[in-house]
């Protein structure tokens, strides 16, 4: 049975160290991922106070923009970028880590 | 279609660059011999970057997304974050694993994966059956905008542009060309921007960057003609737009023709980091046509020329155009504006009518009717395949389902509901097996198309899997159906779940 677990790929029962890591940074972007986006479109929603969804945040302005329009048009591009980036380090590093750990250059 | 404004110029510089990348590719194709091929050479992570982007980069993006916002505002950035999103899914799910798996098209990697000549060729339909669509939504693009620049018909436009990006197919195909894909962006990013500044600066806002420059125009709307360009939720429910929002996303995942993009890179490392630098590259496109919506919005109030809404619909897709010609951007600048949608759709038509070609006669005719056919053989059935495709296109796109990113988001559905799935658990859950793969293609089929076959009769499925957007309900159902009918079968062969563990996820590059 022990054996079989060896390489029993599930993702969430991670078994090898790197995936292990991996797996809790892949965790991390994605929660920044959803929550940046899809929390920002129910947050509208429950602030909306007309029925086409204006309210205090399609007023405030950000350079000139309502804010709404400036975070789901300029920021969130920005953000999916700088979250591909983080996790590219990320990896990078822990990738390092572990072909040391086992003296075998990566790829 | 025809506002007076039709001079030669345009014509002559559309015509112009095209057959300039036929000659530059073949002049390439001169230099580096017979051995190109798609790896056969490094282009490093910014190269690979812009080859992603290029690919992308279609008649949806340059044409299309500008067209939906200036119809429905708000609402339409889910096409910008749901093309964008999804990087950020292929990146942190897939982008390593297939690179290590080391199977790039969606058929080759289902077939290995899960041992079956069936869901190979399932996987095979599905791509074909997305390429159709996705070039359906080009030929739009392509008829509109020919349409514009001789001012005929649409009809007439989609026959004649039709006829052009099949003659480009064939003598790219016959001569050879080298596609080079960075030159390709270069290109397309440039006559996008350009006459966008150029349109700023005629309208007196900050014109060296006009991403940032057009919100005091969404201001000028609310002000003088009281029309909120930014509320949330005047053209669509908090539903419709997160569902829309998340099937692109996972459909960006799925696309065949975006998966099939990391083995251009020598290895794992690079092809993250390209991924990185092709959703940057995409981005500046992606900042850049909201400012084209806007524009052509406030011109029209303040020009008092409004369209009633069933004729700017028909002309929403060519906006970007028109937003330039009534600006005042000068007509040479327009040119090189179609000459970049042309070239966008052009490239886009070649690669998918290619490939999907050739996965008819490879995937489909040699893998399954003929296994003993020679290498002429299939590619007498490419060629084939290829017109046959087109004329298919074609007729499709006479009578124009919808709106270019509309039927380009259909495309999407389609993949974030059948290739999604199979890679996402293939590659995540050992466990998945054939019957697994099978049936969760086969639902994720049904369920794309559940709003045209039963909508009529359940008013319920169209509210819930509207054609453009199913993924949000649909994709679960499909992983769930793939769960549920792997448990009641027997797992995948004992190598194969060696092979994820130890080789995909065994490290990390």
């Amino acid at each position: 049975m022990q054996n079989q677990d060896d390489y029993l790929v599930n993702l969430f029962k991670p078994h090898q160290g790197s995936m292990v890591d991996e797996l809790s940074v892949i965790i991390a972007i994605l929660a920044g991922w959803g929550v940046m986006n899809f929390g920002f479109q129910i947050l509208l929603w429950f602030l909306a106070e007309t029925p086409s969804g204006e309210g205090i945040l399609s007023r405030l302005t950000i350079a000139s923009f309502p804010f709404n329009f400036w975070f789901t048009a300029q920021f969130l591009p920005l953000w999916f970028i700088i979250l591909c980036v983080i996790f590219n380090l990320y990896l990078d590093r822990v990738s390092e880590r572990h072909s040391r750990k086992r003296d075998r250059t990566y790829e | 279609m025809n506002d007076g404004t039709t001079t030669i110029w345009p014509i002559i510089i559309v015509g112009g660059v095209l057959i300039s990348f036929i000659v530059i590719g073949m002049m390439q194709k001169a230099r580096e011999g017979s051995d190109y091929l798609f790896a056969g050479r490094y282009i490093g992570r910014i190269g690979g970057g812009a080859a992603i982007a290029s690919n992308w980069m279609s008649a949806a993006s340059f044409l299309g997304m500008a067209g939906l916002l200036y119809l429905n505002g708000y609402f339409a950035l889910a096409y910008v974050i749901g093309w964008t999103g999804g990087y950020v899914l292929l990146l942190v799910l897939m982008a390593g694993q297939i690179r290590r798996f080391g199977k790039y098209t969606a058929p080759d990697f289902v077939g290995a994966r899960y041992d079956s000549p069936l869901a190979r060729l399932i996987s095979a339909v599905i791509s074909i059956v997305i390429s159709l669509i996705y070039c359906i939504a080009q030929f739009k693009g392509i008829g509109m905008l020919f349409a514009w620049l001789f001012g005929m018909d649409y009809q007439r436009g989609v026959l004649l542009g039709g006829t052009a990006v099949v003659s480009y197919v064939v003598v790219a195909g016959m001569l050879g060309v080298a596609r080079n894909q960075q030159m390709q962006y270069f290109v397309t990013i440039v006559s996008f921007i350009v006459p966008l500044m150029f349109l700023a600066h005629n309208l007196g806002y900050f014109w060296p960057l006009p991403q940032i420059g057009y919100g005091v125009a969404i201001q000028d709307l609310s002000r003088e003609f009281s029309v909120n360009f930014a509320a949330p939720f005047a053209s669509g429910t908090l539903f419709q737009w997160t569902a829309l929002c998340f099937t692109l996303m996972v459909g960006t995942a799925g696309l065949p023709h975006v998966l099939s993009r990391f083995y251009i890179v020598p290895n794992v490392r690079d092809a993250r980091w390209s991924v990185v630098w092709g959703l940057f590259f995409i981005a500046l496109i992606y900042w850049s046509a909201p400012a084209y919506a806007v524009f052509a919005r406030l011109m029209e109030l303040r020009s008092g020329m409004v369209l009633p809404p069933e004729a700017a619909r028909k002309m929403a897709d060519i906006i970007v155009l028109k937003a330039a010609v009534m600006g005042g951007v000068p007509i040479w600048m327009v040119g090189i504006l179609a000459a970049g949608a042309a070239c966008a759709a052009f490239f886009t038509v070649t690669g998918l009518l290619l490939t999907g070609a050739a996965s008819l006669s490879h995937d489909i005719y040699y893998r399954i009717l003929n296994p003993r056919a020679s290498e002429n053989r299939k590619m007498v059935i490419a060629k084939g395949a290829t017109l046959v495709l087109a004329a298919l296109v074609m007729v499709c796109a006479l009578r124009p389902p919808g709106l270019i990113a509309e039927i380009t988001a259909t495309a999407f559905a389609l993949a974030g509901n059948t290739i999604f799935p199979v890679f996402l658990l293939g590659i995540w859950w050992g466990r998945t097996n054939r019957q697994g793969a099978i049936s969760g293609m086969l639902t994720g089929m049904v369920i794309t198309f559940a709003e045209p076959l039963f909508g009529r009769f359940v008013p319920q499925i169209a509210t819930i899997f509207p054609i453009t957007s199913s993924a949000l309900c649909g994709a679960p159902i499909v992983i769930a159906v793939m769960i549920v009918v792997s448990l009641l079968t027997p797992p995948p062969s004992e190598e194969m779940r060696k092979f994820l563990a130890r080789e995909v996820h065994g490290h990390l590059g």
